[in-house]
């Protein structure tokens, strides 16, 4: 616990499966790419050190698996995120189409104190696939879903070639960090003089 | 090869250690005991093949007692003993279950690469005899052999740990730190890091990730993780509300005293901030406590290191300074005119060590309480350079609230205590004090402090040798190899160390290490053996076990509990079982003489 101030971001990592979450994670924190596809089991974990406006802060990065047989993890996992990446396929409708049960699906697992304004990032991923000519969700369509959901960033990447992710990452990072600026209140109690309410056992049970 | 029994036998006279059974025959004993420690989990397999000393003690044969009251717990003979320990009830039942039939597997390349040598070499305390046997790393303890070879630093091993915490540059992506031999790590129930002994906590994000999924996982199916084995580490976890601790060890100690730990380390946390995180965490699950802990290292690592030193850690009992019964009794008076002027606890410290102390009426301290409280006063730095007002919590008093500390060094060992409610009282602490201080230095008790605590405690040299009864041993034509002797090798007939806890007291009197238990590791590998015995005479479900003789290679134990005390000693190896029970009744005679110096008297605080 060092004296100097660091934050830490959980950012979780949400999308179908094989949209390129992995991909996306290993080329932002390693800046490796691999063509061959492994599926997640479970969660991925990742860390990474940014330097954000002369303050240093780690993310934590929480690369979870697309299946839908891994999804009772949801609680557990969710808990406590600082900001919620949604990734899709710019060539796969369906993982588009699924965008809106990930995003609720999260809001209903994680709880956030305040739903309306948690910070989501939206990644269109494979922009490079067949120079684009297998694309099948417009730019403008997803934009259209991010205005929809409360202005949602919008970014469009390849994993494969590391465009936009870097700057993809910056934008969650800093919206990660602004939703945790204002609470923290810890005002513990000190006990009373005269109402010397003393607890014989706490929880401990050794 | 470490054989042992305990067994129910009678306590209703308390005051005789007999000889709890000389004729069993060892041969299918042995066997049967060790089935039996293989299932309480206490077994050594490295060490059975060793078919060195073997001795066992069964039941006791004052059969008229025995039959008397003996068997309140329905433990008879090792077969219940199995059973009991299988668990048939209660939480018992749940972690032995969770250890034997659903082992949870690690995520495959978790497990760190285990340390070269096989077996762990702090257990063989004494076979060598010579210290060079040891690898000297002595510097930190629970680290990796290889590492840090500090020769010179092996012997005043006080003097060189150092407190803080070290190897920050690591993570779970470093080799020595994979190598570590004891981790401990707290993480809010997010997965976001709070405290790991080694490394920084940010670059273990990821792995106090993977923590938090382990147990999420477990909670999700309505279950929780206790213990998971793999290979020789054992990873122990303990949930307390939104806080995650876990302690990943390949030190053989028992799952029951890791537990322990986690146990004090989050009562450390809990005193230094309050149950009041919980309601943070209610608040909002992001929470980030690390800056609420800041400059804390220090008090935890101090704690981390204690639980290999201090007895305190295990016994749950708080130890004294010998002090004259006429100076511990003036001290408490002065004390409690200060309690009497609206002061919660008043306490007088010599490093862990007691003076005395009081509390206002119907307060009660926990040995808990006061271990953590010394802990963090004696490792936090600033506390020795001026007189400090702090907030602090007694987690074993009142877990949700703070109380205020006012702290005051006299010197280098000596400091007092005053907590109270009122966070507006320093000046009349001060006061309080003013007072204190002009009495003690008026009356001398500050450097008959200061003696007591370079002369140290009792010593085994100082129990009495019956003559009468040593020169009966020798006409047996004893094995010319015991050594019966008191010069340089501890006290009479192979006595090396004993402790001695006063059950209604909460106290327990310990004796200075002597010759042969000298270097640290040797301690350190005498408080496991203790561990361990402590552990199996604890366990939950298994009745009243009065007393366990135990030999391995290293050394030969004996415990002894009745319902005024627990007596554990450690002698020779090769001690001759007949007269280190008659030592131990001398050790128990010779505490009671001394009782009144050894042990804080009268009007115990501590009565629950």
């Amino acid at each position: 616990m060092p004296s100097r101030r660091r934050t830490l971001l959980k950012v979780i990592i949400l999308g179908d499966s094989g949209v390129g979450k992995t991909s996306l994670m290993n080329q932002y924190v390693n800046k490796k790419f691999s063509n061959q596809y492994k599926a997640t089991i479970g969660a991925d974990f990742l860390t990474k050190e940014v330097q954000f406006e002369d303050r240093l802060f780690t993310l934590q990065i929480w690369d979870t698996a697309g299946q839908e047989r891994f999804q009772s993890l949801g609680v557990a996992f969710y808990r406590g995120a600082d900001c919620c990446v949604l990734v899709y396929d710019v060539n796969s409708m369906k993982s588009f189409e699924n965008l809106n049960n990930w995003r609720e699906e999260f809001l209903i697992q994680a709880s956030p104190s305040d739903p309306e304004n948690f910070p989501f990032v939206l990644i269109g991923n494979k922009v490079d696939v067949d120079g684009g000519n297998s694309r099948v969700v417009s730019e403008k369509k997803a934009k259209a879903w991010c205005a929809s959901k409360g202005n949602i960033p919008y970014f469009e990447t390849s994993a494969k070639e590391g465009t936009n992710v870097e700057e993809a990452f910056q934008c969650i990072a800093k919206n990660a960090l602004k939703s945790g600026e204002e609470e923290e209140l810890y005002l513990p109690d000190t006990i009373d003089v005269g109402t010397s309410n003393q607890q014989r056992s706490t929880g401990c049970e050794c | 090869m470490a054989t042992s029994d305990s067994s129910s036998s009678p306590s209703s006279s308390g005051t005789e250690f007999a000889d709890p059974n000389p004729s069993t025959d060892p041969e299918t004993n042995s066997e049967r005991v060790q089935s039996q420690l293989e299932s309480m989990n206490l077994s050594q397999p490295s060490e059975v093949s060793d078919g060195s000393h073997t001795e066992y003690s069964g039941g006791d044969d004052d059969d008229d007692v025995a039959s008397a009251n003996g068997n309140e717990g329905g433990v008879s003979n090792g077969g219940l003993v199995r059973e009991g320990v299988a668990g048939t009830s209660g939480e018992e039942e749940m972690e032995v279950s969770l250890r034997v039939e659903n082992p949870v597997e690690m995520e495959a390349g978790e497990e760190p690469p285990s340390p070269t040598s096989s077996g762990y070499d702090g257990e063989r305390g004494s076979s060598g005899g010579a210290t060079s046997t040891y690898k000297a790393d002595d510097v930190s303890e629970d680290e990796i052999r290889e590492a840090n070879v500090d020769g010179d630093t092996a012997s005043q091993h006080e003097a060189a740990w150092l407190p803080g915490k070290r190897h920050v540059d690591e993570d779970d992506a470093s080799m020595s730190w994979r190598k570590r031999k004891k981790h401990f790590f707290i993480l809010s129930n997010s997965g976001k890091p709070i405290y790991s002994r080694y490394g920084d906590e940010h670059k273990l994000a990821g792995f106090s990730a993977t923590l938090q999924a382990i147990i999420s996982f477990v909670e999700n199916g309505g279950d929780r993780v206790n213990l998971v084995k793999a290979g020789k580490h054992q990873v122990v976890f303990l949930v307390k509300g939104p806080i995650y601790l876990v302690c990943i060890s390949c030190t053989d100690e028992t799952y029951e005293y890791l537990r322990g730990q986690l146990d004090l380390l989050y009562g450390q946390m809990i005193l230094i901030l309050t149950k009041s995180i919980d309601r943070c965490f209610e608040k909002n699950a992001k929470f980030d406590m690390t800056p609420l802990l800041g400059g804390t290292d220090a008090v935890f690592s101090s704690l981390v290191h204690s639980f290999s030193w201090n007895p305190a850690t295990f016994l749950h009992a708080y130890t004294c300074l010998p002090l004259p019964y006429a100076l511990r009794q003036a001290t408490g008076t002065i004390l409690q005119d200060v309690c009497a002027s609206g002061v919660l606890f008043s306490l007088l410290m010599c490093r862990h060590k007691v003076v005395s102390l009081t509390g206002a009426q119907k307060a009660s301290l926990h040995p808990d309480d006061l271990l953590l409280l010394s802990n963090f006063v004696m490792s936090s730095e600033s506390f020795r350079t001026s007189e400090s007002f702090s907030p602090i919590c007694l987690p074993r008093y009142n877990a949700q609230a703070f109380l205020h500390a006012y702290v005051h060094f006299f010197d280098d060992d000596t400091y007092v205590i005053l907590l109270t409610t009122r966070s507006d009282a320093f000046h009349h602490l001060k006061d309080c004090r003013v007072r204190l201080e002009d009495v003690l230095l008026k009356s001398n008790i500050l450097s008959v402090v200061q003696r007591s605590i370079a002369e140290g405690g009792m010593r085994v040299e100082d129990v009495p040798i019956d003559r009468r009864r040593r020169s009966s041993t020798t006409n047996q034509g004893q094995d010319t190899a015991v050594p019966d002797v008191s010069v340089g090798t501890g006290g009479p007939f192979g006595l090396w160390h004993f402790m001695y806890r006063s059950i209604y007291l909460d106290q327990y009197i310990s004796s200075e290490f002597s010759p042969p238990v000298t270097s640290h590791r040797q301690q350190k590998s005498l408080y496991r053996a203790y561990q361990k015995l402590y552990a199996s005479m604890h366990v939950k479900g298994l009745g009243p076990h009065k007393t366990q003789y135990r030999r391995d290679e290293n050394y030969t134990l004996l415990c002894w509990v009745t319902p005024d005390f627990e007596l554990y000693a450690a002698f020779d190896p090769l001690a001759d079982k007949a007269m280190a029970i008659k030592i131990c009744n001398q050790v128990c005679q010779r505490v009671k003489d001394v009782e009144n110096e050894v042990f804080l008297q009268g009007a115990s605080p501590f009565s629950w």
